[in-house]
């Protein structure tokens, strides 16, 4: 019995358990979210975010802490498309932004138990992980990865500049009416430092402005966006 | 680390949810475990900015990458490795990903080890001795020796234990000849091994005269010794 478990590959995994309806009933379609994740190759553009509203990643994560993997795995299903994305944007090469969004996995298994279900915010607090990941990557001892690549890691791909990247994020979005408010140089130095993990010297260089007054931008460009924020 | 101010703690969440914090991150994570105000800071900031993530244009992941993760993820689930390892347990180390990585590295490192180790043996292997010298106190011990190595090294090895007073050193002289007279080739602290450097001079020949003189702790003013001899020796040949 156990050996046809294991042989059948996925069928290793723990069955599906009844408690798991908790979020599973509230994805809408988990079918309809892979499809559409499979049609949005990064040639292809659409005007509004795909966000899986009724996925319920807070149970997802605390089944993840009951050591159900089956939970890890409607995780990946959902999110390992936009986080690949994510993942690209700061590392430009898909193997090492694919080794960010594994690490990213495993670190969302690791601690899925550390994760308040009181406070919320699954899906926020998975992509702090994965930007965690990501920008240690970007900047720490797998830096020597990116010397045979220098070139890539501008600004190759014209869908990622900050303007096209403001007007994806939805009409409601609070971020988006205040960085609306920002003059251009501000809004779009802090977009690139979130998008490309930029630092300031690195926007200086791009934006062709001396390196204190790059600094200055961000500074006071965070700053009215706290005002506007609240 | 002190807890910074409430309007700080905003600034520094801000820029660190941006990801502009760069060398500081680590910090900041201690910081976060100790300042739950600074935690729910951060966490506001990333809640807005998550907002920017979710522009992205997805990306369809490689085949295998659910595999990878998924094969990682079993080392975190003890409950089920009593199972794997009744039912397929070569087939199922030897796919272990993460194992052989591991594995990888821990012989890449040990190679490594190995080529530094070996290196460090050869060249610290000893160069022969072509000329010593023993250097005798006043009463007649060996106080230390100076051997010229066949590389052109020279080296002082003490035998004695030296009491230097304070602020007084040892200073270390060689004299080839009455023209030329003593030359500085160094000054110590305290009786230790020391590699003297014997600058422009040619390697000692047989019956060269070290001394070493006690001197103030800065080395004789007069370029001369002007203090107490300790002990001195002549060169000589080796077999």
């Amino acid at each position: 019995m156990q050996t046809a478990l294991a042989i059948s590959g996925y069928k290793r995994l723990p069955l599906y358990t009844p408690s798991l309806a908790v979020y599973s009933s509230r994805l809408i379609s988990r079918e309809l979210a892979n499809e559409s994740a499979a049609l949005m190759k990064p040639s292809l553009s659409f005007s509004k975010p795909a966000y899986s509203a009724a996925f319920d990643y807070d149970a997802a994560l605390t089944a993840c802490a009951s050591g159900d993997s089956r939970a890890l795995k409607a995780l990946y299903d959902v999110e390992a498309p936009r986080m690949l994305g994510v993942a690209m944007r700061l590392l430009k090469r898909q193997s090492l932004a694919e080794d960010a969004v594994h690490d990213a996995f495993v670190n969302i298994w690791s601690k899925a138990a550390s994760f308040n279900t009181d406070l919320g915010g699954g899906r926020g607090w998975m992509y702090a992980i994965l930007r965690n990941r990501a920008l240690n990557m970007l900047r720490g001892e797998d830096r020597i990865d990116f010397t045979d690549d220098l070139e890539s890691f501008g600004l190759t791909s014209e869908d990622e500049n900050p303007e096209d990247a403001m007007s994806r994020m939805s009409d409601a979005s609070a971020l988006r009416r205040c960085l609306q408010t920002l003059d251009e140089p501000k809004r779009n130095a802090i977009v690139l430092a979130y998008m490309h993990g930029l630092s300031h010297g690195e926007l200086a260089g791009k934006l062709g402005v001396p390196l204190g007054t790059m600094k200055s931008w961000i500074r006071r460009g965070l700053l009215a966006l706290k005002e506007c924020l609240g | 680390m002190m807890s910074p101010a409430p309007e700080d703690r905003d600034a520094l969440a801000m820029e660190y949810a941006v990801g502009l914090l760069e060398a500081h991150s680590a910090r900041i994570e201690e910081m976060m475990e100790d300042d739950p105000v600074l935690f729910s800071c951060v966490r506001h900031w990333r809640q807005h900015f998550t907002e920017l993530d979710m522009t992205v244009l997805p990306f369809s992941p490689s085949a295998g990458l659910w595999r990878r993760v998924e094969e990682s993820v079993m080392q975190f689930r003890p409950e089920a490795a009593p199972i794997r390892h009744r039912t397929s347990n070569t087939n199922s180390l030897w796919q272990n990903l993460p194992l052989w990585r591991w594995t990888a590295l821990a012989a890449g490192a040990a190679s490594l080890l190995l080529v530094f180790g070996l290196t460090a043996q050869i060249l610290q292997t000893p160069s022969p001795a072509i000329m010593v010298a023993v250097l005798q106190q006043d009463d007649g011990k060996p106080g230390a020796i100076v051997e010229a190595l066949a590389d052109g090294s020279v080296r002082l090895i003490p035998l004695q234990q030296i009491n230097v007073p304070r602020g007084r050193a040892l200073q270390v002289w060689t004299k080839r000849n009455d023209v030329e007279g003593p030359i500085s080739v160094g000054l110590l602290d305290q009786a230790r091994t020391l590699r003297l450097d014997l600058g422009q001079l040619p390697t000692p020949g047989s019956g060269q005269l070290f001394e070493i003189t006690l001197e103030p702790e800065t080395g004789s003013p007069t370029g001369r010794p002007t203090g107490p001899i300790l002990m001195k020796g002549l060169t000589a040949d080796t077999l």
